[in-house]
């Protein structure tokens, strides 16, 4: 244990460079994933068979194959077609890994909307995107919060796999740090107590993110008690 | 101001309309009645083309409308509509509910718009809700935001699905008003319901719907009172 808090004080410089190349590679990979999803949501929901297909394919496949496998081969493939620096490489690959997961959650949260929420706004004369975007939209964003924050940790956790890309986040510096001080067994506690932690804090920053939403729900509800009585 | 002819509406096999004609006049006042599954509803929602009917035609403002030509958001915001459940948006305050369409689709200023929503907000009673949520609303009130709503696209004609249906009995009356005092300010409407009150107040004309075709065409006094369809009498012993 005496091993575990020298390194942790030895490499803590090193490791907290790291922390925030894991913490950009992850929020990067997780808006261009939100991005990506949102996309292939509306194909996979869209009344065309060939796109359809397309989102289908895109999920099944990144459902059956190992991420480690997605990320060398995107990489690979992406570097064979643009010249991309390993950052943007990793983080491309995660996202595209992600994206087949968040859009089976906008996907499900769309779907969740009452029917009569887009009847009612083409009624209006509104058209169906306008109607997507002001009405179902915003709705569904809500009911996808919990999903995502879920979501953002296991890319969080993921992250790690783009060290094999040569990226110097957390994974990587302790991948380096152990090959220098010869402790494997110490340095990976490290690392894994420096991911324990960042999921804890993420965790606790959606669950306040969630009981505000609740709130702001309850409290009208409790408008609507105190009126009735 | 409406006119259907030999309209058929299919779900698959299901055969819900079978041959509708309907004629409804500027400043009219029709109730459909009509047993559960009848297709007083699916008949609604062809008038606003939320449902495309299969076969028939129908002119509203003296245009004939052709799904597929003519643009269906310009003739939905002719037609306005008010659901049995309200469907009001529950992000939205009553006040944004009801200026939603008016700025999106109208593109009046947000200011206009707010005003014209005050107005119609007085008019329907709910001067000061203007600021509350759907889930802060009673039944009855949020009923009477979607009317509110509906009336801001000034529509030349409006469609009631029920709207009382899904009401506690006490919040039925102050819906009922805001229409009947609607109908006197000379709005065309179709409504399906099953208040005969309403119906003998308010209705120039009362339709019976069975199984998809019309079976009797006359005013609310006869029809409620001496219906000549066997069926409409079986239908109205249960329902009154
Ligand atoms: N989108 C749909 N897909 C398939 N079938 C439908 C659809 N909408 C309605 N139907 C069917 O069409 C028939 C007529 O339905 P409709 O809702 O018009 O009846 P209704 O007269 O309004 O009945 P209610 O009094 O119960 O509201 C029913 O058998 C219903 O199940
Ligand atoms: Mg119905």
């Amino acid at each position: 244990m005496i091993d575990f808090w020298e390194i942790l004080q030895e490499h803590f410089v090193p490791f907290l460079n790291a922390t925030g190349m894991t913490l950009k590679l992850t929020s990067v990979s997780l808006v261009l994933a939100m991005v990506l999803g949102l996309l292939v949501a509306f194909l996979k929901l869209s009344d065309n068979r060939a796109l359809n297909w397309v989102a289908h394919v895109y999920i099944a496949v990144i459902r059956g194959t190992p991420l480690i496998v997605q990320l060398m081969f995107l990489y690979f493939g992406i570097t064979s077609i643009v010249v991309l620096p390993s950052f943007w490489a990793g983080s491309l690959a995660l996202a595209i890994h992600s994206g087949a997961y968040v859009a089976e959650i906008f996907r499900g949260a769309i779907q969740s909307i009452d029917k009569g929420q887009m009847e009612a706004s083409r009624s209006l004369g509104v058209s169906h995107w306008k109607s997507m975007r002001l009405v179902i939209l915003p709705q569904a964003f809500r009911r996808a919060v919990p999903p995502l924050g879920n979501q953002f940790i296991i890319g969080l956790k993921d992250s790690s796999l783009v060290a094999y890309l040569g990226v110097a986040e957390l994974y990587g510096a302790a991948l380096s740090a152990q090959a220098e001080n010869f402790q494997p067994f110490e340095t990976y506690m490290v690392a894994g107590l420096y991911y324990l932690v960042l999921v804890l804090i993420f965790t606790l920053l959606v669950q306040r993110l969630e009981s505000r939403m609740d709130k702001a729900n309850s409290g009208r509800q409790r408008d609507t008690r105190t009126r009735i009585a | 101001m409406i006119h259907v002819r030999g309209l058929h509406k299919h779900f698959g096999a299901l055969h819900v309309l079978k041959g509708i004609d309907l004629d409804v006049e500027q400043s009219e006042v029709v109730v459909l009645i009509g047993p559960s599954g009848s297709g007083k509803s699916t008949l609604l929602r062809c008038l606003n083309f939320l449902e495309i009917a299969q076969e028939g035609t129908i002119e509203l403002l003296g245009k004939s409308v052709v799904p597929g030509k003519d643009d269906l958001d310009d003739v939905r915001e002719h037609v306005g509509m008010v659901f049995q459940h309200f469907n009001l948006f529950p992000h939205m305050s009553a006040i944004e509910n009801i200026t939603m369409a008016p700025i999106n689709v109208k593109k009046l200023s947000k200011e206009e718009a707010r005003a014209t929503a005050r107005d119609l907000l007085q008019r329907v009673g709910l001067a000061d809700k203007e600021d509350s949520y759907p889930s802060q609303l009673s039944g009855g009130q949020k009923q009477r935001v979607a009317i509110a709503r509906a009336l801001a696209m000034s529509p030349d004609v409006m469609l009631f699905d029920e709207v009382t249906s899904a009401l506690d009995p006490e919040l039925v009356g102050e819906v009922l008003q805001v229409m009947k005092d609607l109908a006197k300010s000379g709005m065309t409407m179709v409504v399906v319901t099953h208040e005969m009150g309403f119906a003998r107040e308010v209705a120039d004309r009362a339709i019976m719907l069975d199984d998809g075709q019309i079976i009797e065409d006359t005013t609310p006094e006869l029809l409620f009172t001496a219906p000549t369809h066997e069926r409409t009498q079986r239908f109205l012993s249960q329902v009154l």
